[in-house]
């Protein structure tokens, strides 16, 4: 297959304040290049066609993965996945978005692909958003005009849709600090694809008290199972404060599951739901009992 | 409107002319005569078209041209030390790797990437590494065997030469 890139105009601003004027200019009639991995080949296939492409690639300082004040962590959105696989600050109870991320593609897909762009171009199977549901992500969003803190919780609205104005970029991602005794645990079965695409992927972070068996917090995400990624937020009701049984988790997991509203291949995919939230959960509660906070 | 750009192909510094929505792809082969990368699927999937952009495997199909400027990049042809091959390419060669060969200057410079990485790769991460580069003829089992071969080689190569 050859495929023919449509023309654009193409713009590559230095600075954020740069690029955001740009869009602000241009606004619907601009699209805005990160790894180009999900983009370039919506526009080869002319479902993208912007007049102005905003590179947004070459704004220093936007690839990063650094420790914040509070004990948190700040993810440039123009990380690569690759990077925030081999980061060591993306350990202990965030592990599991590193997990995520080691998934991602193929190891070139990795090299090129930027978290921001995984996150903004919004897939409903979108393997980061999952652990980034449960570490409760913020974003930072901004435009010409200011910026403004989205939780990721409430960013996604659709298939490929989010609460982004179209004057707004999209420069960080906030990671809440973890308490100790967090672990986390992300599992995932694939259509079996050049990519292997997400079929259905849950990520789990659970907070143990060991002196009693406690789980004293649980967060269940999932992607792919609906239109947008989701917190099975009825099942995390269920395990937060008790104590862990075999007979639990299973309930757990069955409840995660019946919160699930997949389109196609519904049936396994809710049925799958419920096989890797058990599996999550069990294992994201081994991996907090053996971490040492 | 074309922009010209200077791109650093196998140490060579080439002055090109290019259109913004010309990929990086297109202008290895159609303007560097650099015919080693393919266009297999031209969407990211199949990784033929991989080359080496400062030390990293990625798809020069999903690369802008204007975009490959001011960086290191490194082709299949840029492997070879005037006639004598890169242990990676020896080991294909002589590991019957090589089938119809469409597939091979990608999987060669993934190879060559993730040896990079991890001189010492388990099968298992040579599976993981070569995973972006699809390949029709061989079921893979000679390439991953050339991968664990040259990686023997140039871990010996090393050894010699402290």
């Amino acid at each position: 297959m050859i495929y023919r890139m449509p023309k654009f105009e193409y713009l590559a601003p230095k600075t954020l304040e740069e690029a955001l004027s740009l869009l602000s200019q241009y606004k619907e009639r601009a699209k805005v290049l990160a790894g180009g991995t999900d983009l370039l080949v919506r526009m080869k296939e002319r479902k993208a066609t912007p007049a102005y492409l905003i590179d947004f690639g070459n704004v220093k300082d936007l690839d990063y993965v650094r420790r914040d004040n509070e004990g948190g962590l700040r993810i440039g959105a123009l990380a690569t996945h690759q990077s925030i696989v081999d980061s060591n600050l993306v350990r202990g109870g965030y592990e599991v978005l590193a997990d995520a991320c080691r998934k991602i593609g193929t190891p070139q897909i990795k090299n090129m692909g930027t978290i921001g762009g995984n996150l903004c171009n919004a897939g409903p199977s979108a393997d980061s958003a999952p652990p980034l549901l449960v570490l409760e992500a913020k974003l930072k969003l901004a435009s010409a005009k200011g910026w403004r803190e989205v939780a990721l919780d409430r960013f996604f609205t659709g298939p490929f849709q989010t609460v982004m104005e179209d004057d707004e970029l999209l420069t960080e991602i906030i990671l809440p600090p973890v308490p100790p005794r967090t672990g986390g645990s992300y599992q995932w079965l694939t259509k079996i694809t050049a990519v292997d695409e997400t079929l259905v992927g849950v990520a789990v972070l659970a907070v143990v008290d060991d002196k009693n068996g406690i789980v004293k917090d649980a967060r269940i995400a999932l992607c792919s199972v609906a239109p947008t990624p989701m917190r099975a937020k009825k099942a995390e009701e269920v395990l937060r404060g008790r104590e862990v049984k075999d007979g639990l988790i299973e309930e757990v997991a069955m409840v995660a599951a019946s919160e699930t509203r997949p389109r196609s291949r519904a049936d396994y995919r809710r049925r799958m739901s419920a096989v890797l939230a058990k599996r999550a959960i069990k294992e994201a509660i081994a991996t907090a009992m053996s971490h040492g906070g | 409107m074309m922009k010209q750009v200077s791109l650093t192909v196998n140490g060579e510094v080439y002055e090109v002319a290019v259109e913004p929505w010309w990929t990086l792809l297109e202008v290895l082969r159609e303007k560097l005569y650099l015919t080693g990368a393919k266009r297999g699927c031209d969407r990211g999937d199949c990784g033929a078209c991989t080359v080496l952009i400062d030390g990293k495997a990625k798809l020069s199909c999903l690369t802008l041209a204007v975009k490959a400027q001011g960086k290191e990049i490194l082709t299949v042809e840029g492997l070879a030390q005037d006639e004598e091959l890169h242990p990676i390419q020896r080991a294909f060669v002589e590991q019957g790797a090589v089938q119809c060969g469409f597939c091979t200057p990608g999987m060669v410079l993934a190879a060559k990437a993730l040896l990079d990485r991890n001189p010492t790769p388990s099968e298992e991460e040579v599976s993981e590494g070569l995973s972006g580069n699809l390949c029709r003829c061989t079921g893979y089992t000679k390439i991953i065997e050339a991968v664990l071969v040259a990686s023997e080689t140039m871990e010996r190569r090393q050894e010699t030469a402290r």
